[in-house]
C-alpha cells in the first residue's frame, strides 16, 4: 500500500512519459546492467567448467570446487593448501592496504594546504596542474614509472651518481616499483574528496581552536581531521577499492615471480578459459574488498552517502 | 613546526617531493619522446628528434585502437549519461526513508573492481544468448559475444555512476519550483523537462560527457575481458608495454598530456571570461572598450597560456616537417666511436707507460681493459654516469651547426655524450 | 478576457503522513474575487494552493473550479496559474519567452508569442525590457513579469503565493494597489495567500483566517475586522486588548463578564459564537485600541476600565497610550492626533471608557502568539 502510494507520487511529479523513461532508465542500469550480471557471475562460480555440449545436462550441477581450489589448489585431499594463490591473495590485500596508507599519509599536507589558502590563485594553479596526471591513463602512467625505474631509468643513475649503490637496483623484481605505481596511479583520488570537505572547513574554527592555545597537532587531531573524515574515508575508499582490483599496473610494473589477485583472475579467463574458476576468484576479491571496506566504515563511524562527495 | 623557516623549508620540501612525485614520471616520459634511442629514456640524451611521433602516427594497431576506442566511448557516453541523469532524477524525488539504499545502490558500481564488471558483463550475456536460445552465429548470439556492445554496457555500468554524481551536484542547485511553474503554465511534462531542466543541466551534461567518455577511452579493467576480439587504445597500449616498447608510446602520452594542458586551459579562460562577463552585468568591473586586445584575453592568464601554448604547438609542427635528426644522429655515431677510440688509445699508452716496469701482467690488462669498455656500453652505465677515465668531453662545436636550429636549443654540449644502443 | 470562475473547496482534507497540513475546508469562492488566505507561515496556505492548482491531490474532499471536480487532473490541465513564492521566473530565458511560455507550449509561433508579450509588457509597465534576462530586472520588475507570466495563460483563476514578501516596504504598498487594479481590468478570480493582514484587508473582497490547517473565519475584511470569530482572528488580525474573565449575564446578543482584574465589562457577543455561550463560560473580551476612549469627566459610567499609564509613544497620526493590564501585555489605546499636545503622565491612573458596540465577547480560546 505505501509502495504503490510512493511510485505514484513519482509519475505524478514526472508525468506517464517521463516517469517511465526514468525508471526505465535506472532499472536497466541497476538491474540489467548490474545486478543480473553479478548474480549470474555468482552463479557461475558455483558450476563445473564443462565442454559447451554437457551444459544443461546431468553434470551441470553446482559446486564448490572452484573455491576449493583457491584454498586447497588441486589437491584433491585437501591436506595441502594453494599457498601460491592463497599468498598473492593475501599480498593483493596487504599491499593495497599499505598503499591507503601512503596515499592518506603523504595527501593529506597538502590537501590540507589547499583547503585552506582558500582565494589564493596559487592554489587554483596548483589544483589545475593536478588534473593533468588525473587525464594520462593509467597504462601511460605505469609506463612511465617504469620507464624511471627501469634498469638505466633516471632512479638508479641518480643512486649511482651519488654513489648510494654501485650496481642498478632491480626495482621491478623487488615490487618497488609495482607499489609506488599503485600509491601513484591513484593518489588524486585521496587527494580530491579529502581537499573538498578540508574545503568546507571554517576557518575560524581553526582560530578560535588556536585562540584557545591548542598546538597544531592538537588543532588537526581534534578539528580538522574529524571534520575531513568523510573526505578521508572516500579517498580511502577509492584507493583501496582501486589497488585491490588494479590490473593494468600490475601487468606492467609488477615483478615476473609475484602475481596480484586480478592477474591470477585475468589468466583464469583469457589464458586457462576456464570462465567459473576465474568468476570464483572474482567473487573472493569482490567479498573480500567490500567486507573490509564496510568494516572500516563501521569502525570509523562513516557512511556511504559520504561516498563520491 | 617550532621555527617558521623550519616548517616553511619542510613544507617547501614536501611540497618538491610531492609534484616530484606527481609529475616527475610524466617529465621524463615526456622528455623520451623526443629523444632518440629506441628504448625509451630521457637520460643518455642522444638526439632531438620527432620520429616517435611520425612512427606513432603510422601504428596500425594503435589507429584501429583509437577508432573502436572512439566508438565506444560515444556509445558509453550516451548510455551512461543518460542512465547518471535518470538516476540523479529519481535521487531528488525519492522519500527520505529510501535515500540512503537508494544511493548505496547507484554508488555501489564505482566501488565495483573494474575485472569484476567485466567478468559478469561477459559472463551474463553469454547466459542470456544461451537462454534466449540464440544459435551459433546467430544475429543475437553475435551481439551477446560482440566485443563493442559488451564493452559499452560494462562500461557504462559504473562510469554511470561518476556522471550520476556530476548531476547530484548541479542538481542541487536546481529549483523544482521552475518545472511545477513550467507544469502550471500548461506544458506536459515532456515538454517541461525539455524545456526548463535539460537547458539547466546542459552544463553538467557537458561535464558528465566529458568525464564519461575519458574514463571510458582510458578504461582497461573492465575493457581487457569484455572486448573479446576486438581492441582499444588501451589494450593496445598495454599489450605493447608489456611485450615491448619504445618511444612513440610516450609519443602518446606528451600529446595526450599536451591534450589535457590545453583542454585544462580552455575551460579555465572560458570560467574567467564568464566571470568576468557576470561581473559587467552586475556593474562590478567597467565593460571592457574595444582595445588592441580582443576583451577575452585581457586579464585572463589562462587564455594568454592557451593562446600561447597553441601557436607554440602549430611551430613546432611546422619544424617537425623540416627538422631531420640524421646529421645529428651521425655525429652522435661518430662521436662515440671517437670516443671508443680515444679510449683504446689511452689505454693503449697507459700500457705502454706501465710497459716497462711491469710486463708480466700484460695478459690479464687485456681482460681489464675490455672490463671497462664493458662498462662504457652496459646499459645504464653509459655516458654521464662516473666513466672509468675522465676523458675530457670532444668539442662539439664542428658538427652542431649542422644539427638544426632544435639540435642546438635542446642539448648542445649532450650531442656527444650520446650512446647507440 | 475571461472572466471569472468560481473556485469551491469542499471537506478537503491535506496529509503529509500522519501530519495533517489542511483540516476540513469548506471554502466557496465566487467567480471574480478578489480571495486571500490569510494565516501565519506555516499554517497550511501554500498546501491549499498547491491542491487547487494540481501539484497535490487532497487526502479527502473535492477541488471545484467552475464547479467542475479536479480530481486527476494535472496542473497543466486545470485553467488556473499560478505565481510562485519565489516567483520561479525561468532564468535562462528572456523576458518575453518567460511570459509566452504558455503559449510556447501550445505551439504558437514566435511573432504571435513576441506580439502577445510584449501587450503584456505594457500592461503591466515593462514595455520595451523583453529582451532581457530576469537577472537584468529589479524585485518589482520581476515581480510583475511573474504576473504577465500567469496572465498570458488566459486562466480563470489567478493563484497569488505571497508574492510581495519580497519586495521593500514602499513597493508593497504601490505593488498592493497595483495587484487590485489589474484584477479588475482583467475580472478572473484571484486567490491571495499572505501572512500580512494589512494586504490582505487592503486589497480583498474576501478573506480566509486559518490557524495550523484550520479555516477560522470566512467573511469581507470588514466583518473580519470587526466582528472576528474566534479568539485566534481577533488576535492576528488588526490589534486588540484582551480582557479574561467569566459570563456573569447574557442578554440577548450582549454579554456581561466578570474580567479577572478589571471589573465587570458588557460587550456585544461576536455572532458567530452567539448562543453558544452559557453563564459561567469561560470568556474573552476584545476591545480595538481605537474603540477606547477616555471617559468624559473622569466619572465613572459603567463599562470602564481605570488602569496606570505605562507608556506614552507619538505616531504621527496617533497617539498610543499604554496602560498596565491583565495580563503579560499592556493595554493599548490609540487617540488621533488632532493637536492635543500630552494624554497622560506615567504613572497616573486613567479611566477609559468601552464602546459595547464594537467590543466583542467570545468563548476563551488559543491566541495568536506574536
Ligand atoms: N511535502 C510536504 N511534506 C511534509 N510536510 C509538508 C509538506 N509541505 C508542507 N508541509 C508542512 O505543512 C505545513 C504547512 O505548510 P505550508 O502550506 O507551506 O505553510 P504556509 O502557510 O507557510 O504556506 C508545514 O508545517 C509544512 O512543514
Ligand atoms: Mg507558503
Amino acid at each position: 500500500m505505501k509502495r504503490k502510494l510512493i511510485f505514484a507520487d513519482f509519475f505524478r511529479n514526472n508525468g506517464a512519459l517521463m516517469g517511465s523513461i526514468l525508471i526505465g532508465l535506472v532499472a536497466f542500469w541497476l538491474i540489467v546492467l548490474v545486478i543480473l550480471p553479478q548474480i549470474s557471475m555468482l552463479d557461475y562460480s558455483f558450476r563445473f567448467n564443462l565442454p559447451p555440449a554437457e551444459q544443461g545436462g546431468p553434470k551441470d550441477v553446482y559446486t564448490l570446487s572452484n573455491y576449493q581450489h583457491l584454498i586447497y589448489g588441486s589437491d584433491e585431499t585437501h591436506q595441502s593448501f594453494n599457498t601460491i594463490d592463497l599468498m598473492v591473495f593475501l599480498r593483493t590485500i596487504v599491499a593495497a592496504i599499505m598503499v591507503t596508507i601512503f596515499d592518506i599519509i603523504l595527501c593529506y599536507p597538502l590537501a590540507y594546504f589547499l583547503g585552506q589558502a582558500r582565494g589564493m590563485g596559487m592554489a587554483r594553479l596548483l589544483v589545475v596542474l593536478l588534473i593533468i596526471p588525473y587525464w594520462v591513463n593509467e597504462i601511460l602512467r605505469a609506463f612511465a614509472l617504469r620507464i624511471i625505474f627501469g634498469d638505466g631509468g633516471l632512479i638508479n643513475e641518480a643512486l649511482m651518481l651519488l654513489h648510494l649503490t654501485s650496481e642498478p637496483i632491480d626495482f621491478i623484481r623487488h615490487d618497488i616499483a609495482l607499489y609506488a605505481g599503485l600509491g601513484y596511479a591513484y593518489i588524486l583520488l585521496m587527494l580530491f574528496p579529502m581537499y573538498n570537505v578540508i574545503e568546507s572547513l571554517d576557518r575560524n574554527q581553526i582560530e578560535a581552536a588556536r585562540d584557545l592555545g591548542a598546538s597544531w597537532t592538537r588543532i588537526h587531531r581534534r578539528i580538522v581531521i574529524p571534520h575531513a573524515k568523510p573526505g578521508i574515508a572516500s579517498g580511502s575508499t577509492m584507493v583501496f577499492m582501486l589497488s585491490a582490483g588494479a590490473l593494468a599496473t600490475p601487468q606492467i610494473l609488477g615483478g615476473p615471480s609475484s602475481l596480484w589477485f586480478t592477474q591470477l583472475v585475468y589468466q583464469w579467463f583469457n589464458n586457462s578459459l576456464n570462465w567459473q574458476q576465474g568468476a570464483a576468484y572474482a567473487i573472493v576479491l569482490l567479498v573480500a574488498t567490500i567486507t573490509i571496506v564496510m568494516t572500516i566504515m563501521k569502525i570509523f563511524r562513516v557512511n556511504m552517502g559520504d561516498i563520491g562527495k | 613546526m617550532k621555527s617558521p623557516i623550519v616548517s616553511r623549508i619542510a613544507l617547501g620540501l614536501y611540497f618538491i617531493i610531492f609534484f616530484g612525485y606527481l609529475m616527475g614520471p610524466l617529465l621524463v616520459m615526456s622528455v623520451s619522446a623526443f629523444n632518440s634511442p629506441s628504448f625509451p629514456s630521457a637520460s643518455p640524451w642522444e638526439c632531438f628528434t620527432f620520429e616517435w611521433f611520425s612512427v606513432l602516427w603510422h601504428d596500425r594497431h594503435i589507429r584501429e585502437g583509437i577508432y573502436y576506442s572512439v566508438i565506444i566511448g560515444l556509445g558509453t557516453v550516451i548510455l551512461s549519461v543518460s542512465m547518471g541523469l535518470a538516476a540523479s532524477i529519481v535521487l531528488t524525488q525519492i522519500s527520505a526513508r529510501l535515500r540512503s539504499v537508494y544511493y548505496t545502490m547507484i554508488i555501489a558500481p564505482i566501488l565495483i573492481p573494474g575485472v569484476v564488471i567485466g567478468i559478469s558483463t561477459l559472463v551474463f550475456w553469454d547466459r542470456v544468448g544461451r537462454f534466449l536460445g540464440a544459435g551459433e552465429g546467430s544475429l543475437l548470439d553475435g551481439l551477446f559475444h560482440n566485443g563493442l556492445f559488451l564493452t559499452i554496457l560494462g562500461q557504462s555500468s559504473f562510469i554511470a555512476s561518476y556522471a550520476m554524481l556530476v548531476f547530484v551536484a548541479r542538481l542541487q542547485r536546481f529549483d523544482p519550483g521552475l518545472t511545477e511553474a513550467a507544469l502550471d503554465l500548461g506544458a506536459s511534462h515532456t515538454q517541461a523537462f525539455r524545456k526548463i531542466l535539460l537547458p539547466f543541466l546542459r552544463p553538467a551534461i557537458a561535464s558528465a560527457s566529458v568525464l564519461a567518455f575519458l574514463a571510458s577511452f582510458e578504461n582497461y579493467n573492465t575493457t581487457t575481458f569484455t572486448i573479446v576480439d576486438y581492441k582499444t587504445l588501451t589494450t593496445v597500449l598495454a599489450q605493447k608495454v608489456r611485450l615491448g616498447i619504445n618511444p612513440s608510446i610516450s609519443a602518446l602520452a606528451f600529446a595526450i598530456i599536451t591534450l589535457t594542458i590545453l583542454v585544462a586551459l580552455a575551460s579555465e579562460a572560458y570560467r574567467r571570461a564568464a566571470q568576468r562577463k557576470e561581473a559587467v552585468w552586475q556593474g562590478k568591473v567597467a565593460r571592457p572598450a574595444a582595445r588592441l586586445w580582443p576583451a577575452w584575453l585581457r586579464g585572463n592568464p589562462a587564455a594568454i597560456l592557451f593562446v600561447l601554448l597553441s601557436f607554440t604547438i602549430i611551430v613546432a609542427f611546422g619544424v617537425a616537417q623540416r627538422y631531420s635528426p640524421a646529421q645529428c644522429k651521425i655525429a652522435a655515431r661518430e662521436a662515440k666511436q671517437a670516443e671508443i677510440q680515444r679510449s683504446i688509445e689511452e689505454l693503449r699508452a697507459r700500457r705502454q707507460e706501465e710497459a716497462p716496469q711491469a710486463p708480466a701482467p700484460t695478459t690479464d690488462t687485456a681482460p681489464a681493459g675490455s672490463g671497462a669498455f664493458g662498462n662504457v656500453f652496459a646499459p645504464g652505465n653509459l655516458p654521464g654516469a662516473p666513466a672509468p677515465e675522465p676523458a675530457p668531453e670532444p668539442a662539439p662545436a664542428p658538427d652542431a651547426p649542422a644539427n638544426g636550429a632544435f639540435g642546438n636549443v635542446f642539448a648542445p654540449g649532450n650531442l656527444t655524450t650520446g650512446g647507440d644502443n | 478576457m475571461s472572466t471569472g470562475v468560481a473556485v469551491d473547496l469542499e471537506n478537503v482534507w491535506i496529509k503529509f503522513g500522519d501530519f495533517v497540513a489542511v483540516r476540513e475546508a469548506n471554502v466557496n469562492i465566487k467567480g471574480g474575487d478578489f480571495f486571500s488566505f490569510l494565516g501565519p507561515s506555516g499554517c497550511g496556505k501554500t498546501t491549499i494552493l498547491r491542491a487547487i492548482s494540481g501539484f497535490l491531490d487532497p487526502s479527502e474532499g473535492h477541488v471545484r473550479i467552475g464547479g467542475r471536480d479536479m480530481a486527476g487532473i494535472g496542473p497543466n490541465k486545470r485553467p488556473t496559474a499560478l505565481i510562485f513564492q519565489n516567483l520561479a521566473l525561468f532564468p535562462l530565458m528572456k523576458i518575453w519567452e518567460n511570459i509566452s511560455f504558455s503559449m510556447e507550449v501550445r505551439g504558437a509561433s514566435a511573432a504571435e508569442r513576441r506580439k502577445r508579450a510584449d501587450e503584456l509588457l505594457d500592461m503591466v509597465a515593462l514595455g520595451g525590457q523583453g529582451d532581457k534576462l530576469p537577472s537584468e530586472l529589479s524585485g518589482g520588475q520581476k515581480q510583475r513579469v511573474a504576473i504577465a507570466r500567469a496572465l498570458c495563460a488566459n486562466p480563470d483563476v489567478l493563484l497569488l503565493d505571497e508574492p510581495l514578501s519580497a519586495l521593500d516596504l514602499k513597493l508593497r504598498q504601490h505593488m498592493r494597489t497595483e495587484l487590485r487594479e489589474i484584477q479588475q481590468r482583467v475580472g478572473i478570480t484571484f486567490i491571495y495567500i499572505t501572512h500580512d493582514q494589512g494586504e490582505a484587508l487592503t486589497m480583498s473582497d474576501n478573506v480566509a483566517v486559518m490557524k495550523a490547517g484550520v479555516i477560522d473565519q470566512i467573511g469581507s475584511g470588514k466583518e473580519i475586522y470587526d466582528a472576528p470569530a474566534t479568539p485566534f482572528v481577533a488576535s492576528f488580525v488588526g490589534e486588540n486588548n484582551v480582557f479574561r474573565g467569566k459570563i456573569r449575564s447574557i442578554d440577548g446578543t450582549r454579554a456581561t463578564i466578570e474580567t479577572n482584574r478589571s471589573g465587570v465589562l458588557t460587550a456585544e457577543i461576536t455572532p458567530a459564537q452567539r448562543g453558544k455561550m452559557a453563564v459561567g463560560d469561560a470568556a474573552m473580551l476584545f476591545v480595538r485600541p481605537e474603540a477606547l476612549t477616555l471617559a468624559e469627566g473622569g466619572t465613572d459610567t459603567g463599562n470602564t476600565i481605570s488602569a496606570k499609564v505605562v507608556n506614552e509613544e507619538f505616531e504621527g497620526n496617533t497617539f498610543s497610550v499604554f496602560l498596565e493590564g491583565d495580563g503579560a501585555k499592556p493595554i493599548k489605546m490609540s487617540l488621533p492626533n488632532t493637536g492635543q499636545t500630552r494624554i497622560a503622565e506615567r504613572g497616573k491612573p486613567l479611566t477609559l471608557h468601552i464602546n459595547p458596540q464594537t467590543t466583542v465577547i467570545m468563548p476563551a480560546g488559543e491566541l495568536a502568539s506574536d
